[in-house]
Parts: structure tokens; C-alpha cells; sequence
């Protein structure tokens, strides 16, 4: 016992007991091998709060893409999305494609969208609210922030429900594979296909939809190919859509079965929803990792991590940090002890607490963080004007799960009925 | 073109400093601090827009002369 009770067997990650609850060994590994060399999958892990913020920090060490020395990025997504910005490590090029629609997403430009997510979420509630119980998932949370992006890049609304089967289909091919991947690519040619002469009209009129700005931007007098922008919007579809639609489940199923009790105080003040979303992104956010390249050789805990290592960032295990939250297991929306409001890319904030990792920091921090906190509340505040006296429908749920958490899967329920009053 | 920051109205999102390295910088107290005095080509002026219009607390302030 002693010191072999701690060792880690890698092939643990790739368990269905990890995939539906990775805590226990998060927690092993922030205990005892803060950095892990995980030999079997050729790659290395950290694991706490402080570690997984450094990371991030530090681009100088860190690339968000591994580049070859003949000159070709290898990344996880081209192979679904098509050349997209994520593919372009920290590069020029990233920052020059991430200026183009960040001021849409982040800033001022945000507060124009807001009517327009009401309307949305409106016109799904009133389809969906009728019979007293509600599969929130398939019925709402699945739909809701796909038909808000396509309506933002100007698409026409009567292609709105195509958009939400290719979508489906795309997200379906990343996080399953196999044969869903097959599908995902055929969803993905048939959009491309179809937004091809949209794309040409825009170049050639363009107006002030985001679709627009993305096909005439330009760097040094260069726009971008036909294929980056088809890529930027398959990954604008994807990742400004699953990730927004998996949160809002997360939330009602927090709510629902973690904690009833807060779900009392929310009820009472449904500003409250802000929190519920900040202490969703810690306990069991929808993204638990983030991978990097090093760049150069890295000293950590004491060893060498070699230039040009995979290095997984666990931010999920950093939110359970008991270094920096306490009780870090329990979910409590008014944890005093964590920034609750808005989530800052530099990870400082004027009231100087800790913010959680959920949307990552730095250079990669998540692009639709205010968009994604804008919809989600928005959405069950709504949610909670039309639904009376909201309850479980079924007293247990088999809870949050992931297809495969540590390489990018999403964790949220498969389902989640609510039942309620007319 | 002078860019000044409203440090009230600040939140220290970051964005300044992430989108545009090459104006902005977190000082010692992690303020956000303009780097550059004065913006003289299109290039930087067009940055300087883009970054005014990303600042979500509307702290970033474009002044012509």
C-alpha cells in the first residue's frame, strides 16, 4: 500500500467509469502526480487550478496547435470543419481571424443580438410548452442557440431547420465517430454546398449580417479562401451551438437534481440564473479539457515536460481544486469564494476572487463566453416565466455523462423531462 | 489618433490586451494601459476601432487629435 495505492493505471482514462465520473481521479492526480506522464497515450496532464491557469497564461510554452517542421499544422477538427481558426495555433493569422468577430460576440456588438435571442427563445417556447411536460433537451436546449447563430450570420429563416439537422449531424460525427462521423461529413458537404452561392451574394453585396464580415474582412489586403470561410462557419454553427445548448440542460439539471433546494432561492430571484450558470462552469463544465504543444521544454513539479509534448490541460479538475475552492464537490450557487459574474479572458477581476476555467484563458479563451451566458440565461428566465411550479418529471436521472470526456466530448444529460403546471 | 482607457469603467476583461498585443498591456496593478501615444497609419486606427468596439465594459475611448 502507501505510496502504490497512488499509482495510476493510464488505461483508467479510457474506462466508462471515468467517462461518467472523472472526479475521483482528477482528485488522485492533484494529489499525487500534480504533473502525470501518461506513457500509454503518449501524452501529459495537470491537473490543478493553479497549474491549468499558468498554462493557459503562457504562450510562449504552450501553442494551441503542434507545427511541423516541413510546415503544416495537425490539429483534431480540419477533418470536420474544414481549415478554421483553430487550426492556426497563436499565429498572426488567429488574431487577425479572431478580430474580425470578436467586437459581434464580446463587446457592444452583443447588445443588439439580445431582442433577437428573446424572440428565439420565445417562439421555441411557445411550441414546446403546451402539454404540461417538456423533454428539454430535443424539444428546446438542442435548437435554441443553432437558430440564434444562423439568424446572426443572416441565413434565411425558412432554411432554419436544415441548419438544425446538419448541426446535429456534425456534433453527432465529433463526439461519437464511426459511422455518426460519416454522416457528420456527408451534413457538413451538403452545407458547404448550400452556402457556397450564399457566400458568393455576400462578396458581392455584402450588409451588416456576420456572414458579411467574415467573407470581405481582410489582412494585408488578403481575404480569406472560400474554404476558411466555409470552415469558420461550420465551426461557428458547431461550437457556438452545442456548447450554449449543453449548458442549458446542465443548468435545469443541476437545478433539478443537485441542488432543489437553490432551486427554491432562484425561483424567488431568477437574476440568480447568473450563478447557477458560473457554478455549472466549475462544478461539471460542458468542456473538462483543452490540449497544447510545448513549444519548448517545460520544468514543472520538478521534471521535464520535452518540447513538442501533448500536454492535456484538465480544466475540469482545476475547478475541483480544493487548493482554491472550498468544498469544491458540493455546487452552491452562492459560493462566495469564486468570481460569479461575467467571466473575464485574463482571468483578474476587480473583486479579486477566482474566476473558473470552464471557458479556458488567454489567447484561446472561448470566443462566445458573453454569448453563451447571454443565451443561457435568458433562456431559463424565460423558461421560468412560462413554466408554473417546474419538477422533475421522473425522481431520479442516470445524471451527466460524456461519449468521451478526455478528448473533447461534452458532458450533459442525454434527456431531461421537466414536468410543471399549464 | 490617441486612445485613452476609462479605468472605472474597466473590468479587466482583457480583451484590449489579447486582440491587440501591440497597444495594450496589463500594467503592475493588472489595469489595462495604453502602449502606443499616438496611432498615425490606417492600419492602427482601423485596430484601434476593433478594439473599442470588443471592450465589453466600454472603458476604451478614441479621441482624433
Amino acid at each position: 500500500m502507501g505510496a502504490l495505492a497512488n499509482e495510476i493505471d493510464p488505461r483508467e482514462f479510457d474506462s466508462p467509469g471515468y467517462q461518467k465520473d472523472p472526479f475521483p481521479l482528477y482528485k488522485r492526480l492533484r494529489d499525487h502526480h500534480p504533473l502525470f506522464r501518461d506513457r500509454f497515450h503518449n501524452r501529459w496532464l495537470i491537473s490543478r487550478y493553479d497549474d491549468v491557469n499558468a498554462a493557459f497564461q503562457d504562450n510562449e510554452s504552450f501553442d494551441r496547435a503542434l507545427y511541423k517542421v516541413d510546415g503544416p499544422y495537425e490539429f483534431g477538427s480540419s477533418h470536420v470543419f474544414g481549415p478554421n481558426i483553430l487550426e492556426y495555433g497563436n499565429s498572426d493569422r488567429h488574431r487577425w481571424l479572431r478580430n474580425i468577430i470578436a467586437g459581434q460576440f464580446v463587446g457592444q456588438g452583443l447588445v443588439s443580438f439580445i431582442p433577437f435571442i428573446e424572440k428565439i427563445a420565445g417562439e421555441l417556447l411557445e411550441d414546446c410548452m403546451g402539454d404540461g411536460e417538456v423533454e428539454l433537451v430535443s424539444r428546446f436546449s438542442n435548437q435554441f442557440p443553432i437558430r440564434v447563430i444562423s439568424n446572426i450570420l443572416g441565413l434565411p429563416r425558412a432554411d432554419e431547420e436544415r441548419f438544425v439537422g446538419w448541426y446535429q449531424a456534425l456534433i453527432a460525427g465529433l463526439g461519437f465517430g464511426g459511422e455518426h462521423l460519416a454522416r457528420g461529413i456527408a451534413a457538413r458537404n451538403e452545407m458547404w454546398k448550400y452556402l457556397e452561392p450564399i457566400i458568393e451574394e455576400r462578396l458581392r453585396n455584402p450588409g451588416e449580417d456576420l456572414l458579411s464580415k467574415i467573407a470581405v474582412a481582410e489582412l494585408d489586403g488578403q481575404r480569406m479562401s472560400m474554404d476558411e470561410v466555409k470552415g469558420f462557419i461550420a465551426l461557428l454553427l458547431a461550437a457556438g451551438g452545442d456548447t450554449t445548448d449543453k449548458a442549458i440542460a446542465n443548468m435545469w439539471y443541476h437545478m433539478l437534481y443537485t441542488r432543489p433546494d437553490q432551486f427554491e432561492d432562484v425561483k424567488k430571484d431568477p437574476s440568480l440564473w447568473e450563478n447557477v450558470f458560473a457554478e455549472m462552469m466549475r462544478y461539471d463544465a460542458v468542456v473538462h479539457v483543452q490540449s497544447r504543444y510545448t513549444t519548448r521544454e517545460v520544468v514543472m513539479h520538478n521534471r521535464v515536460i520535452p518540447e513538442r509534448s501533448l500536454v492535456i490541460l484538465l480544466l475540469g479538475s482545476g475547478n475541483r481544486d480544493e487548493r482554491v475552492f472550498a468544498n469544491p464537490d458540493t455546487f452552491d450557487i452562492h459560493r462566495t469564494d469564486m468570481h460569479m459574474g461575467r467571466e473575464n479572458r485574463s482571468a483578474r477581476y476587480k473583486d479579486k476572487l477566482p474566476g473558473h476555467l470552464g471557458f479556458g484563458v488567454g489567447q484561446h479563451f472561448c470566443m462566445g463566453y458573453a454569448m453563451a451566458r447571454q443565451e443561457a440565461v435568458i433562456a431559463c428566465t424565460r423558461m421560468m416565466e412560462v413554466m408554473k411550479n417546474p419538477r422533475p418529471k421522473f425522481a431520479t436521472h442516470e445524471g451527466i455523462s460524456s461519449p468521451n470526456i478526455d478528448s473533447g466530448g461534452f458532458r450533459s444529460p442525454q434527456e431531461l423531462w421537466i414536468e410543471f403546471d399549464g | 489618433m490617441r486612445v485613452t482607457i476609462d479605468l472605472d469603467k474597466c473590468i479587466m476583461a482583457g480583451e484590449c490586451v489579447y486582440n491587440h498585443p501591440w497597444l495594450y498591456e496589463f500594467n503592475d496593478e493588472n489595469q489595462a494601459s495604453v502602449k502606443v501615444a499616438l496611432l498615425t497609419t490606417d492600419d492602427q486606427k482601423l485596430a484601434a476601432r476593433q478594439s473599442r468596439e470588443v471592450c465589453p465594459s466600454g472603458a476604451i475611448q478614441l479621441h482624433d487629435n
